[in-house]
C-alpha cells in the first residue's frame, strides 16, 4: 500500500469536455457502465441524489449474485431506477425512464411511440424489476453514507470557522466524491460511516486543509471524534477505491 | 424458490381483493400459522406498473421493524410473477371487537389495548417512522390477546425537514384537525390524534367524530372541543385549507365519557388537543397515571374474544381474517379516503 495518497492526480485538472458516451459500445466495466448510465438518465429525470445512489447500490447488488454477461446491464439500470424510485417515494414513472434510456442510449432519436416496441420495453423493465427483488432476496433497504455525511460536515463547519469553511468547497467536494464512488461495486463493502469520512479526507487533502486544534498523529486520526473503530490502513483503503473509480473514466 | 411454495401449507382461502388474494397457512418448518397475502401482478395494470408501492412499503418497514407489538412480517418470497408476504397470522382487530355487543370493555380491558397499542406505536415513532392509518380495523389481535399494529401500506419514514407530505391520509373519522386544514409537513402527532379517536370509541363502542365529508369531521371536532383559535393554536390561519367556523360551545368531555375515570379523561385530554404541537407524544402518555393506577390492563388470555371466534375456537375452526381481507379489497388511497 502507498503512504501517500496522491492528491495530486485528482488535483490536476481533468480536460472536462462535456463527453456524450455511445452507451452501446462501452463494456460492462465493473459496473460502472450501467452506474454511470443510471446518474446519467437519473439526472435528466430530476431524481433525488438519495434515489439514484439507491439505484446504483441496488445495480451493484444485482451483479454481484449473477453472471454479469447474462443480463442487459442497461435494461437492468433502468430498472434499478424504477425501482429505486418506488423505494424512496421519489416518484419516477415508467414512461419517463423508458424514454430518458431509449434516448440516451440512441443519442437524437425522437420519443418512442406507444407501439410494440414502447410495450416491450415497458415490459421488460417490469419483468426486471421483480426479478431484481427476487435475487436481492426482497431487501431493497439500504443504508446510505449521506446521512452521516452531512452530519461529519455540519460538526467540521464549527471546528473550522464559518469563514475559512465558507471559503473552501469541502462540502460539496466530499459530497461529489461519495456520489462518484456509487459508479463502483465496492460500495457495498464498507460501512456507510467509514465511506463518509473517507470521502471527507479526500476533500480535506485535495484542498489541502489543516484541521486547528489537533496534531494527526499516527495513534490519533482526525476523524476519530466521529468513528472509533476505523483503522488507518482501512481508511487508505477506501481512500484509494475512491481515486480509482476516476480512472475508469473514458478518456 | 420452489421449496417456499411448499414451506407454507394452505389451510384456507380468506379472502380476494384487487390486489391482493390472503390465505391462512401453515409453516410446515415450524409449525405456525402464518397468513400469506399474495399479491397479484396478473391483471393487465399491474403488470404495468411493476411491484405494487404499497406493498413494496410493507415490504421496506416491516423487514427492519420487530416489536412485540407490531405485525411481524416473517417472509417474503416470488413465485412466478408473484409476490407473496408472510405475517403473523391474527385472528380479529379491534373494530370487531368494538363492534361486537356481546363483548363487555372493562376500564382493565381498555388499557390494556391501549397500552399495547402505545408501545407498538411509541416504537415506530423512535425508529423515525409514521403509521398514518391507525384505526381500529388495523390494530391487529390474536387468539391471546396479543395487539400488533398492522397494515403499513401508507407508512412512511419522517423527519426530512424538507419533505413535503400529502395530507391526504388516515381515514376521514380518524384524521386530525391539522391534516383537515391540508398540513403538508407533520409529525408523530397525527398518529396520536388517531389513538386518541380509537380510545374515545373503545368507551363509546361507537366512533367519536363520524364525519360525512372532510368539513363535517371538522365540524363534529368543534363540536366537542369548541373552536381553535390563534391563542390556542398558533399559526392555525396559515395553513392552506384554513377556513371560519360558526362557532360552536365546547361540551366537557366528562359529559360524554360518563363512565371514564379522572386519569382515563386526562389521557384522553392528552391525546385529543387541537393544536398538534400540545399533543402529548407515547412515551409522555405511557407515563401518565391511567397505566400505573388501579385497575391494572388485563392480562392477554383474559381479554374477550369476540362471539364469531369463541364459537368458531369452540368448534375448533379457524375464523376469517377480517382485516387482510380488507386491504386486499382496497389499498389504494382513494378508497381509504373516501369510503
Amino acid at each position: 500500500m502507498k503512504d501517500v495518497i496522491d492528491v495530486m492526480e485528482l488535483q490536476r485538472e481533468k480536460t472536462r469536455k462535456n463527453v456524450s458516451l455511445d452507451y452501446k459500445s462501452l463494456d460492462f466495466n465493473n459496473g460502472f457502465t450501467p452506474a454511470r448510465f443510471i446518474f446519467e438518465c437519473g439526472i435528466k429525470l430530476n431524481g433525488q441524489p438519495l434515489t439514484l445512489a439507491t439505484a446504483a447500490v441496488i445495480m451493484h447488488r444485482f451483479f454481484r449474485e449473477v453472471d454479469p454477461s447474462n443480463y442487459d446491464s442497461f435494461l437492468i439500470a433502468a430498472s434499478s431506477l424504477y425501482l429505486a424510485g418506488k423505494v424512496k417515494d421519489d416518484n419516477l414513472k415508467i414512461r419517463d425512464i423508458i424514454n430518458v434510456a431509449h434516448n440516451t442510449l440512441h443519442r437524437g432519436s425522437s420519443p418512442l411511440e406507444i407501439g410494440d416496441e414502447y410495450w416491450n420495453m415497458r415490459d421488460a423493465i417490469v419483468q426486471a424489476e421483480l426479478l431484481i427483488m427476487r435475487i436481492l432476496k426482497f431487501e431493497v433497504g439500504t443504508v446510505h453514507p449521506h446521512k452521516f455525511l452531512l452530519h461529519y460536515l455540519r460538526s467540521m463547519e464549527g471546528w473550522l470557522g464559518k469563514a475559512q469553511w465558507e471559503s473552501i468547497p469541502v462540502a460539496r467536494a466530499s459530497a461529489a466524491f461519495l456520489q462518484d464512488f456509487h459508479h463502483d461495486p465496492s460500495i457495498l463493502d464498507y460501512n456507510p460511516r467509514h465511506i463518509a469520512i473517507a470521502c471527507i479526507s479526500l476533500a480535506l487533502q485535495c484542498y489541502g486543509v489543516q484541521l486547528p486544534l489537533i496534531e494527526d498523529t499516527d495513534d490519533e486520526a482526525w476523524y476519530n471524534v466521529f468513528v472509533k473503530d476505523l483503522p488507518k490502513e482501512k481508511h487508505w483503503e477506501i481512500m484509494e477505491k475512491i481515486m480509482e473509480v476516476y480512472n475508469k473514466e473514458v478518456e | 424458490m420452489e421449496n417456499k411454495l411448499k414451506k407454507y401449507e394452505k389451510i384456507e382461502f380468506l379472502g380476494e381483493g384487487q390486489f391482493a388474494t390472503v390465505y391462512k397457512a401453515r409453516d410446515v418448518d415450524t409449525d405456525n400459522i402464518v397468513a400469506v397475502k399474495k399479491i397479484k401482478l396478473g391483471s393487465r395494470q399491474e403488470a404495468q406498473d411493476g411491484i405494487n408501492r404499497t406493498a413494496l412499503r410493507e415490504i421496506k418497514l416491516l423487514q427492519e421493524l420487530h416489536h412485540d407489538n407490531i405485525i411481524g412480517l416473517l417472509d417474503v418470497f416470488g413465485h412466478m410473477s408473484n409476490v407473496s408476504l408472510v405475517f403473523d397470522f391474527m385472528d380479529t382487530d379491534l373494530e370487531v371487537i368494538i363492534k361486537d355487543n356481546s363483548i363487555i370493555l372493562t376500564t382493565a380491558n381498555i388499557k390494556s389495548y391501549i397500552l399495547q397499542t402505545l408501545q407498538g406505536l411509541e416504537y415506530l415513532h423512535l425508529n423515525w417512522v409514521l403509521h398514518r392509518d391507525l384505526k381500529p380495523n388495523n390494530l391487529l389481535v390474536n387468539s391471546n390477546g396479543v395487539l400488533k399494529v398492522g397494515d403499513f401500506g401508507l407508512a412512511k419514514l419522517y423527519g426530512s425537514p424538507n419533505r413535503v407530505n400529502t395530507h391526504q391520509v388516515v381515514t376521514r373519522w380518524y384524521r386530525a384537525p391539522e391534516l383537515l386544514y391540508g398540513a403538508k409537513q407533520y409529525s408523530t402527532c397525527i398518529d396520536m390524534w388517531a389513538v386518541g379517536c380509537i380510545l374515545a370509541e373503545l368507551l363509546l363502542r361507537l366512533p367519536i367524530f363520524p364525519g360525512e365529508s372532510d368539513l363535517d369531521q371538522l365540524t363534529k371536532i368543534f363540536g366537542v372541543f369548541g373552536n381553535p383559535t390563534e391563542e390556542t393554536w398558533p399559526g392555525l390561519k396559515s395553513l392552506s385549507d384554513y377556513i371560519e367556523f360558526k362557532p360552536f360551545t365546547p361540551i366537557p368531555l366528562k359529559n360524554i365519557f360518563t363512565a371514564a375515570g379522572d386519569d382515563l379523561l386526562d389521557l384522553i385530554e392528552a391525546l385529543l388537543v387541537m393544536n398538534p404541537i400540545k399533543r402529548k407524544n407515547c412515551t409522555a402518555c405511557l407515563q401518565m397515571p391511567f397505566f400505573s393506577n388501579k385497575p391494572a390492563p388485563t392480562v392477554g388470555d383474559k381479554l374477550p374474544l369476540p362471539h364469531s371466534l369463541r364459537t368458531m375456537r369452540d368448534l375448533d375452526k379457524p375464523s376469517l381474517k377480517r382485516k387482510l381481507l380488507d386491504t386486499a379489497e382496497g389499498g389504494t388511497l382513494s378508497k381509504r379516503l373516501f369510503f
